[in-house]
């Protein structure tokens, strides 16, 4: 059964009935006020937007008439005669929610709004008649949709004979020749060897040959030279950086969030080299897709498998979130939103995303299928709750983890023993020294990232032992502008005993005041911080307060007036019996104190030599899970967060489904969604996927529009190659090295650049190659390379001191620009002017431009300086003695070839010039080498 | 299908868009024509960072200071705190309100050298937005969105304008703050990248050595340079010439020589030496508290009279709460009205003095104002319900001021300009129709205003 094609009748049906009901409210008295005071209220206040007088009605809603207010806007009818408290235009009216107010320039008068409810209470009598039709809306037709190319299936293509096949070297020439020769064009002739080894190479692995392999290439007269250069190339680690990288464009990877409070990922280069050994791999795309979408539902055989497949679904975690979004709500519900337009367009060229507030206005993309998808993503967990949200972690399986967990295990036993000891001595000393979970501690228990923080507070783990991940501090700056502020929900109202956590320290404030807000107004407690926290050696009472449940309590903490460093580490609120915390006076047990402390001390030594044996913590990934309750959501009307439409049950995009989706209970939905993408006759994800290898060989797609394959994307120039090479890719297991040995065998690639034919300007029948600009990473690797300076050490995390923000990030790294840490907020200067991808959206295709501060970056950059002094360096070290030679050297090093006449003409007389030293002298030449356009054209 | 088909090739045929002409304009290297005679040519921009208090500045609530003390409902609007009633103390101004000018504006006295420009300026006291927090309300001045990912206005009107310079970028961004938001506050998303701004400087770092990165080359010699210039424009030559008639390799060449002239040029532009001792000082150059951003303000002027579409001048920094945050210490509002007044009524001056008002126009605002309660002691918080923020020259009405907040400056209630509402404004008055504006990206057609925005014809001169 096919969806069918629906688009809520129910609001119709109901306006329809309203009319009927109304009606008899229509009497003399009640239209008399209508005329006097609604009608010229109407126009004056309402006309320039809901009328045929608005350029565009806003919301859909006309109050023209009295059909136009029955029949109502996007969010339903807007007056509900008889009932003022339902009717939406009152609600409007009255601004008494922040997201429906109108009019929105301001307020109406307190009469004018009174005056309304009263009409509406009345009946809503309303004379006025439909002065126009009533726009109709378009219904997205299923059927025809399906008629569209990319929606059709994959066909089963029979190759075309062309009339020369002579020059075909498989079924892939003979597809475009085909067409060529349709089109009265020949192919330009082959490519020559050095032109072909260095593309090849930076198409395969994104770094240029060496002079070695060059010059063995184009004398190597063998038959299968080429076949074994590729093979070569595929099975080089360095391909799977080459291609990881093109696929961590569509991820939209980074190693932060950016945004408002940019937060760092420090786990999200996990993702990056699970990417990247998937590539060297061969791993089917299938799973590849399957695993970034649900990898961690999938079963597993090993630890091993069972990590990579929780680090693979971090896909859907890794966007540019605004974590310090205040409306929890909206962030969920953008978040949500990036999932769906991200697998949308990475795996399926489809804009879901615009079906979010209305029907796709191209695509046969109904927004039930917006939300459908929102309730697998709704019932799928990436935030955990804070003032500024977190986000979900799983911790890995490793070898030690089970040492570990035998360690805090013991470790936490010991430490319950220390404390109990040490409560006895009365409070005195820290701690078990290693941090707390709150997980293990009574009543309502916030840390330090809880708390909204205003002015500069530093994370520190330096005095142990605080509660969770560290504590934070004012620096012991800028007295009186900073504070911690803790707003905890109240579970039920009543008393409550307030704690402070905090690390004593002979630096701290002996003056730290703390500002309770609860019923009964403000109280300030000041806490002396060089004290050691007489609870468990980590919390002091506060005393006892009274919160009520709506308006919850308000704890802050500032620096005004301290005379040391000020610490916040948490907050602890029990419900308290009144006096009882009042009691909790420290005990002092005098007689038994020596023998206590000496038992104190040795329990400090045992855990001491307990945490010098600690096995490392678990490896933790970001990632995702399923929600609890997982739910069918709503259609939200026009994207508002919170105006609610009819439920939708959770499924896929109905045109490219046989039917409803079939999601087991207590599941979000993701493994599903995993099938759908990679069922073979699902139409666009092998189409799609196919297509984007194409265009990293040939420069340009068979669609050029590679994330976009519905009506606006641009169609296919040869769509009948296309689906032959979806066909034959999944045949051939959904293996990438298959599909592009298949490609790069080709005669079409390896044709040389040539003009275009001016029947074809844009080259679209391939007659030629294109000449294409290398991207930034083989720009920045091939200086590197060039320079000797590359140093090719594979993953692990890169970045350099994990700090709390992104910006100001120093780029040291001579390492792969794959393993470049990747950050929202900080990109290395190189890479952002040569167009590298913005990781905030997902780039099929990156945008090459041609601008000053390109050239600016190659002349003026230090860094490109240095790298010339280090080319030239090792010339003159290791390369051969004598001027030509060493030019010829330089040439083949940078460029794959040697200099022209002219171009080592124009060597000789620069180095014939003044210069400090023979290195200048070359620096200059490589310098120049860098910035030429044949280092960064691909002929 | 054949409806949807036709309908795609009438858009393209047609290019109803203004963002197709645009484009097209831009290809053939011409200045797009806006869509009716703009008000304003550039737009120089203070981002005031921090949310500065309107209540304590420019709009005047003598109820506020009457109720001085007492307690009111206010529900919560931040994580933690939405939705629930708690008791707030209203808190007057701490500063004193005189009136200015011929149109008789209250200004406090925090600002009187803005009070002397009065009569140049028009207010909007009735501002609301989107986003409680920095970050997501800064974004959000920005780029209309709090949380997505949009192009930057200033990336909008380059897109849509032009510049009108080729040496220099259309859109720059005086030490922008790396913070909320960051770069993303100045990016062109996915707009095409010649649009995103050219980050001039930082926050933090003094502006007198603030500059376009790579502009200098500080390893060589001025005379090793050329030589490696020399080098380099022959190379190119020679393997331009072997390459044949290539558009893209043409292009390269020439942009290698446009770096090189810009690389001469553009210092200029950022060397103040050349004004003269009076308008240095018109700005407060030379004077400790006002010297830096002084300098940024005047090179603002020099930018725009260069032929930059759209100038950021930012009063900001890199902590976590920026510098008009006096969450809890209200009276720090002096230290930074100390630095900033002199320099922004020196533009001011500066503008008209030049002839430059009329086709300048002028923004100054935060993210968003500042409660008319107190939070502790003697701070206030933010508050994105009402807000001030001013225009000058650029086709506004001068001496002017629109909309009311509240008797007690919490909620703007009478002619309530939205944040869209006044991106759609700036727009109209650069001659772009806010709704036309469009650029068609991932299958569909976004703008700067999303569905919203409307125009305040009211401040119209």
């Amino acid at each position: 059964m096919r969806h069918p094609s629906v688009r809520f009748p129910g609001s119709f049906l109901i306006a329809c009935l309203m009319l009927a009901t109304a009606m008899p409210a229509q009497d003399g008295a009640g239209l008399e006020a209508f005329e006097k005071t609604i009608r010229p209220l109407l126009i004056k206040r309402c006309y320039a937007c809901h009328s045929s007088e608005a350029e565009s009605l806003k919301g859909g809603l006309s109050l023209e008439s009295r059909s136009g207010w029955a029949r109502g806007g996007d969010s339903g009818p807007a007056i509900v005669p008889g009932d003022p408290g339902v009717s939406r235009l009152v609600l409007a009216v009255r601004y008494g929610n922040p997201k429906l107010q109108m009019p929105p320039k301001g307020k109406l008068a307190a009469h004018e709004i009174k005056a309304i409810e009263a009409w509406v209470k009345a009946g809503a009598p309303d004379p006025r008649v439909d002065v126009v039709p009533a726009p109709t809306r378009r219904d997205i037709d299923l059927e025809k949709g399906r008629e569209f190319w990319s929606f059709r299936p994959v066909g089963d293509v029979a190759v075309p004979r062309p009339v020369d096949d002579a020059w075909a070297r498989g079924d892939l020439d003979r597809f475009l020749l085909a067409r060529m020769e349709a089109a009265g064009l020949a192919p330009a002739g082959d490519a020559d060897r050095r032109t072909l080894i260095r593309r090849l190479t930076f198409d395969l692995i994104g770094l240029p040959p060496t002079p070695e392999e060059v010059e063995g290439f184009v004398h190597d007269r063998s038959e299968d030279a080429y076949v074994q250069l590729v093979d070569r190339l595929l099975a080089s680690p360095r391909f799977g950086e080459r291609w990881g990288r093109h696929w961590l464009d569509v991820a939209r990877f980074a190693e932060s969030s950016g945004g408002g409070r940019s937060l760092m990922f420090p786990n999200a280069w996990r993702f990056r080299d699970y990417v990247i050994e998937s590539f060297n791999k061969d791993v089917p795309f299938d799973r590849f897709v399957t695993e970034q979408v649900a990898g961690d539902l999938l079963p597993y055989e090993t630890p091993e498998q069972r990590n990579r497949q929780f680090v693979a679904a971090g896909f859907l975690a890794l966007g540019p979130t605004n974590y310090e979004q205040q409306d929890k709500e909206f962030l969920r519900m953008d978040v949500i939103d990036e999932q769906i337009d991200t697998v949308g367009r990475a795996f399926t060229g489809l804009t879901i995303g615009c079906a979010r507030c209305h029907d796709h206005k191209f695509d046969p993309i109904p927004t039930t299928d917006y939300y459908a998808l929102a309730g697998v993503f709704g019932s799928t967990e990436v935030l955990t709750p804070g003032n500024v949200s977190g986000y979900v972690e799983h911790e890995l399986v490793e070898p030690a983890t089970t040492a570990w967990h035998a360690h805090q295990k013991a470790r936490a036993t010991l430490a319950a023993t220390l404390n109990r000891a040490q409560a006895a001595l009365g409070g005195k000393g820290t701690a078990a020294s290693r941090p707390v979970k709150r997980a293990g501690l009574k009543g309502l228990v916030l840390d330090d990232a809880d708390a909204t923080l205003i002015g500069e507070w530093k994370l520190s783990k330096f005095t142990k032992s605080y509660l969770e991940k560290g504590y934070i501090h004012d620096k012991d700056v800028e007295k009186g502008e900073k504070s911690a502020t803790f707003a905890p929900d109240i579970p039920a109202a009543g008393l409550y005993e307030v704690r402070l956590a905090y690390t004593s320290g002979s630096n701290r404030a002996t003056n730290v005041p703390v500002v309770i807000d609860g019923i009964g107004g403000l109280r300030t407690v000041m806490v002396n911080q060089r004290r050691s926290p007489p609870i468990d050696g980590m919390f002091v009472s506060l005393g006892v307060a009274r919160f009520d449940k709506g308006m919850g309590a308000v704890i802050t903490v500032s620096n005004k007036g301290t005379d040391g460093h000020v610490i916040v580490d948490g907050l602890q609120l029990l419900r308290s019996k009144g006096a009882a915390a009042q009691r909790r006076k420290p005990v002092r047990i005098v007689p038994e104190q020596s023998k206590i402390e000496q038992r104190v001390a040795r329990l400090k030594n045992e855990l001491a030599r307990l945490d010098k044996k600690a096995p490392p913590a678990p490896a933790k990934a970001m990632s995702v899970r399923d929600a609890r309750k997982p739910a069918d959501g709503h259609v939200h009307i026009r994207g508002g967060v919170r105006s609610f439409g009819p439920k939708v049950p959770r499924g896929f995009v109905s045109v490219c489904s046989d039917g409803p989706a079939k999601i087991p209970a207590g599941r979000s939905g993701r493994l599903e969604l995993a099938r759908w993408l990679t069922d073979p006759d699902h139409p666009l994800t092998a189409r799609v996927y196919v297509n984007r290898v194409w265009q990293h060989l040939f420069g340009v797609g068979i669609v050029r529009t590679p994330d976009n394959f519905g009506l606006m994307g641009e169609r296919p120039s040869h769509p009948r190659l296309l689906d032959w090479l979806a066909r034959r890719f999944i045949r051939d297991g959904w293996s990438t090295k298959s599909l592009i040995r298949m490609i790069v065998s080709s005669r079409a690639y390896r044709a040389r650049v040539a003009p275009s034919p001016e029947s074809d300007p844009g080259n679209r029948l391939l007659s030629h190659a294109h000449r294409r600009r290398l991207d930034a990473e083989s720009i920045r690797d091939g200086i590197l390379a060039a320079s000797g300076q590359l140093d090719l050490k594979m993953g692990g995390l890169t970045i350099r001191k994990i700090t709390q923000y992104d910006y100001g990030y120093v780029f040291d790294t001579r390492r792969r620009s794959v393993y470049v840490p990747w950050l929202r907020n900080a990109m290395l200067g190189l890479l952002e002017v040569f167009d590298v991808a913005n990781p905030n959206l997902v780039t099929g295709r990156r945008n090459v431009s041609n601008t000053s501060p390109q050239s600016l970056y190659l002349m003026n950059s230090p860094w490109v300086i240095d790298q010339a002094r280090h080319a030239a360096t090792r010339l003159l070290e290791t390369g051969p003695p004598g001027r030509k030679e060493r030019i010829d050297r330089a040439y083949l090093v940078a460029l794959g070839r040697p200099p022209s006449a002219v171009e080592r003409d124009l060597a000789r007389t620069h180095l014939r010039g003044s210069h400090a030293s023979q290195t200048d002298a070359f620096s200059g030449l490589f310098h120049a080498l860098f910035g030429c356009i044949d280092f960064r054209y691909l002929k | 299908m054949e409806g949807l088909f036709s309908r795609r090739q009438l858009l393209q045929r047609t290019a109803c868009g203004f963002g197709s002409l645009a484009l097209a304009g831009m290809l053939k290297g011409q200045d797009p024509v806006p869509m009716f005679p703009p008000r304003a040519k550039r737009v120089i921009f203070i981002f005031m960072q921090g949310g500065p208090s309107h209540v304590d500045t420019f709009d005047y609530k003598p109820e506020l200071i009457k109720r001085d003390g007492q307690s009111i409902d206010f529900t919560g609007v931040r994580f933690g705190t939405f939705g629930k009633v708690s008791k707030r103390r209203l808190m007057k101004p701490l500063w004193r309100f005189r009136q200015y000018g011929e149109c008789g504006r209250w200004v406090s006295e925090l600002f009187p050298h803005q009070a002397q420009v009065v009569d140049e300026l028009c207010f909007i006291r009735s501002m609301h937005t989107d986003g409680v927090a920095h970050g997501p309300a800064t974004l959000f001045m920005h780029t209309g969105a709090t949380n997505l990912v949009r192009p930057s206005m200033g990336s909008w009107i380059s897109y849509g304008l032009g510049t009108l310079n080729k040496d220099l970028p259309g859109f720059v961004t005086l030490c922008p703050s790396a913070t909320k938001g960051g770069p993303r506050n100045y990016a062109s998303a996915f707009l095409p990248a010649v649009h995103q701004g050219t980050a001039v400087g930082a926050a933090g770092k003094p502006a007198s050595e603030a500059t376009i990165r790579h502009m200098t080359n500080t390893v060589h010699s001025r005379e090793r340079q050329r030589r490696q210039f020399e080098l380099l424009r022959a190379l190119n030559g020679e393997q331009l010439r072997r390459a044949g008639a290539d558009d893209r390799l043409e292009a390269e060449v020439e942009s290698l020589e446009l770096a090189w002239r810009l690389q001469s040029a553009a210092p200029a532009v950022f060397d103040l030496s050349r004004e003269s001792k009076a308008t240095l000082d018109l700005y407060g150059i030379g004077e400790k508290p006002t010297d830096d951003f002084g300098r940024q303000c005047l090179l603002a002027r020099r930018l725009a009279e260069s032929g930059v579409r759209y100038i950021q001048v930012n009063y900001g920094d890199e902590s976590a709460n920026p510098r008009w945050d006096q969450h809890e210490n209200m009276p720090l509002h002096a230290k930074h009205a100390r630095a900033t007044d002199k320099p922004v009524a020196g533009l001011i001056r500066d503008l008209k003095s030049r002839g430059m008002l009329e086709d300048t126009l002028v923004w100054c605002g935060g993210e968003f104002g500042r409660t008319p309660f107190a939070q502790g002691k003697n701070g206030r918080d933010h508050n994105p319900r009402g807000f001030t923020t001013w225009l000058a020259g650029g086709g506004t009405k001068p001496g002017f001021a629109l909309g009311t907040t509240d008797d007690i400056g919490h909620e703007a209630v009478e002619d309530r300009v939205h944040m869209h509402d006044l991106h759609a404004t700036i727009m109209h008055l650069l001659g772009i129709d806010h709704e036309r504006l469009t650029y068609r990206y991932a299958g569909r057609d976004f703008r700067l205003t999303d569905v919203h925005g409307r125009v305040v014809r009211d401040i119209f001169a």
